[in-house]
């Protein structure tokens, strides 16, 4: 035990007096999560207003209504609506002022009242990516609400048409009572399927609207993007300490040890042990500045176990990586190679969910993807103890079985002076 | 101390080290000589526990090191031929580490590791990481390291290879201190005055074999009171060996260009030299050496250390 003490300080005190290598590894998984969460987490402040020109051809009540849509207090945040005269929208686009541009029909609101098809027109400019595309599908939102409500309302709209017209004389008292209640039972009882999705559209703003700081949407891209980076670095933390059994064999100190009263195995449990440390290390710096984003603290024996399997797998993995490489090139090649590979597939960089079928079947078999998956369920969703057990034992299992694959390996390589040259 | 036999050790098709047997006496400072790829570090490695020889045995006061080779291990102290150091790591801190790992600890690990600092000359420079060393200094440490636990007997492999002569100077003398204290050292050159004035016995070696073996009267006794010529000129191999053909002459090799003659001393070195300059031979240089470990490695093999 003395001396596997003595093998690990020897190497973390030369990690503490060149500790570059390890410092990027660490910045790595927080610069990329924090680079994601500043370009796509802005508060809103920042994001440029979707500029939508609407050329109202139609004077009636269904296109002010639409038209207003647009400029209500909610959509002002997002949308800079400019109401313009026939004619005059096509200009305002090709001069490049305008997202997009929305023209409402002439005869619009008779043609609704009529029950017939309307068609909307959405010209978009194609100098613009996104912001249109936001319009276009706004747009449609809009005209499914109004298209819906003109069905569902037709009755009570039909009693109201005798009065829209010019020159009639207004609703009695009666009348207005009558197609009131006929408004209110309409409504009441469509509301279980008209107003749902109307709600909906508003709720989608009303969720990001309390986030009255800058940096909470931010916050979940960060805490959403870094478990899979993270777990990506720490297989790289851990191939930083394998490989230190073949550069020491470079070095000449293996050779060295080894001649000395210590077994191969006792070196290489201390340079897994080592490794394990790295990965320790770099887990908690994770793990601290995570909990600064975090808003619920996840379950802590959860965290821990799968975090101690985690740091298991990747040390084993970094073992038989280097073992079945038999010198420090290769190996650093292969490491590099199998770990952007796994790692895709496994869930550091994108989600599984958004990968082909036969890639999600594949991304069960990497460690990345339980581990990736794991820290989700604890971080995202709230998760407990029985939620990763799967991910913890699938992890510990593939840690052990890779540490003894990788162990054999190497003794090996070492027996044939492969660490020893 | 250690008892080699018939050791064996083949790299496919090469007998790196081929069935050699020799002695090695507690407290003796014992040379292993031999040229480039003679088998010298192979044996070392044999010695050392890193390589397991495929024939023979090796002994280390009477315990076999197949057997038992960590009990072996912690009583000896090796010295790699390349400086095996951390170089993010002091001197101190290195020392402590291989210290440790022998099993010292506490204020003995401490008073070993100051008085290692001391024998080699690096007291001043203990703090300082050993990459800012000079390559002197890093064979001293290199050297200190292999004597940290103070072992029974140490393995050193070419310690002076490639530094500068103050260096080597500072380096033999730390060698002759040590075994002056009573540590056994076997130590592999191929420095023909490094054995000539360190080693109380001598092995000279080549091709995986001992040729000869003992003190170095002993084996300048071997030599005789024979001087060897070397003869250079524009001649092809048949020629030279015609030319060497002379009486009282021994050949040690005849190539294109080159003859070496064995002769006795005296007389018999100027009849020799008379006699090829009276043949067909157009000799451009004649070169004459007294007896000595040189010419005697040159009477065994028909060649030069250095070759």
């Amino acid at each position: 035990m003395r001396r596997l003490l003595l093998l690990v300080g020897k190497d973390l005190r030369r990690k503490v007096r060149a500790p570059v290598g390890l410092a990027v590894l660490l910045a790595f998984p927080l610069v990329f999560a924090g680079m994601l969460a500043l370009v796509f987490g802005g508060s809103g402040e920042n994001t440029p207003k979707v500029r939508l020109v609407v050329e109202n051809r139609d004077t009636g009540f269904a296109a002010s209504a639409l038209g207003s849509a647009f400029t209500s207090k909610q959509m002002a945040e997002h949308f800079d609506v400019r109401t313009v005269a026939k004619g005059e929208g096509a200009a305002i686009i090709e001069a490049g002022e305008a997202s997009a541009l929305l023209i409402l029909p002439e005869h619009f609101t008779q043609d609704v009242l009529d029950g017939k098809a309307v068609t909307l027109e959405l010209v978009r400019n194609p100098a613009e990516g996104i912001l249109p595309e936001v319009a276009e599908q706004l747009a449609r939102i809009l005209a499914d609400v109004l298209d819906g409500g003109a069905r569902v309302l037709r009755q009570p709209l039909n009693d109201l048409r005798p009065y829209l017209k010019d020159g009639v004389q207004g609703p009695t008292d009666a009348s207005v009572i009558a197609i009131s209640l006929a408004f209110k039972r309409t409504f009441e009882g469509a509301g279980g399927f008209v107003f749902p999705p109307a709600i909906t559209l508003k709720g989608a703003f009303e969720e990001k609207k309390p986030e009255k700081d800058a940096g909470n949407t931010g916050s979940l891209i960060f805490l959403a993007v870094l478990p899979g980076v993270a777990v990506y670095a720490l297989f790289l933390v851990a191939d930083n300490g394998m490989r230190d059994v073949l550069a020491e064999g470079t070095l000449g100190t293996m050779r060295r040890q080894l001649a000395g009263p210590i077994g191969t195995g006792t070196l290489l449990v201390g340079k897994a042990l080592y490794a394990g440390a790295l990965a320790l290390l770099a887990l908690a710096v994770f793990s601290a500045v995570a909990a600064a984003f975090l808003r619920k603290v996840p379950s802590l024996p959860a965290y821990l176990l799968l975090s101690l399997a985690l740091i298991l797998a990747v040390v084993g993995c970094s073992a038989l990586v280097y073992g079945l490489a038999g010198t420090e090139r290769k190996g650093a090649t292969f490491a590099s190679a199998i770990y952007l590979v796994l790692g895709f597939l496994g869930g550091s960089f994108v989600d599984v969910g958004n990968l082909p079928p036969f890639m999600q079947a594949i991304a069960r078999w990497t460690p990345f993807y339980w581990a990736t998956s794991g820290y989700r369920t604890l971080l995202e969703k709230g998760g407990g103890l029985a939620d990763v057990l799967p991910a913890i034992a699938v992890l510990s299992v593939l840690g052990v079985a890779f540490l003894v694959a990788g162990s054999f390996f190497l003794r090996k390589t070492i027996a044939r002076g492969g660490a020893t040259a | 101390m250690f008892q080699v036999q018939h050791l064996t050790k083949r790299f496919g098709e090469i007998r790196a080290v081929d069935g050699i047997s020799f002695e090695v006496r507690r407290g003796e400072l014992y040379g292993l000589l031999g040229p480039n790829g003679a088998g010298k570090t192979t044996t070392m490695s044999m010695l050392s526990g890193l390589l397991a020889p495929d024939e023979g045995r090796i002994l280390f006061d009477g315990v076999d090191l197949a057997a038992k080779p960590l009990e072996v291990k912690a009583r000896l102290g090796i010295v790699p031929q390349e400086p095996a150091l951390y170089a993010s790591l002091s001197a101190r801190e290195n020392l402590k580490f291989w210290g440790g790992l022998y099993g010292l600890a506490g204020a003995a690990l401490d008073k070993a590791v100051d008085r290692v600092l001391e024998e080699t000359g690096l007291a001043g420079r203990a703090k300082e990481p050993v990459k800012n060393f000079s390559g002197g200094m890093k064979r001293r440490l290199n050297l200190g390291i292999g004597l940290v636990h103070r072992p029974q007997a140490v393995l050193m492999d070419e310690p002076t290879v490639g530094i500068d002569v103050q260096a080597r100077l500072n380096i033999l003398q730390v060698v002759r201190d040590v075994a002056a204290a009573g540590t056994t050292v076997l130590y592999t050159t191929h420095y023909l005055e490094e054995v000539e004035t360190l080693c109380d016995r001598i092995a000279i070696m080549d091709h995986g074999k001992i040729l000869a073996e003992g003190t170095l009267q002993e084996l300048k006794r071997q030599v005789g009171g024979k001087d060897v010529l070397t003869v250079t000129g524009t001649f092809d191999a048949e020629a030279a060996r015609q030319a060497g053909a002379i009486d009282g002459a021994q050949v040690v090799s005849a190539e294109s260009g080159r003859l070496l003659l064995s002769v006795e001393g005296g007389r018999g070195t100027v009849e020799a030299l008379t006699a090829i300059l009276a043949s067909k031979l157009q000799a451009e240089g004649i070169t004459i050496q007294p007896p000595s470990l040189s010419t005697l490695f040159l009477n065994l093999t028909g060649r030069e250390l250095r070759d």
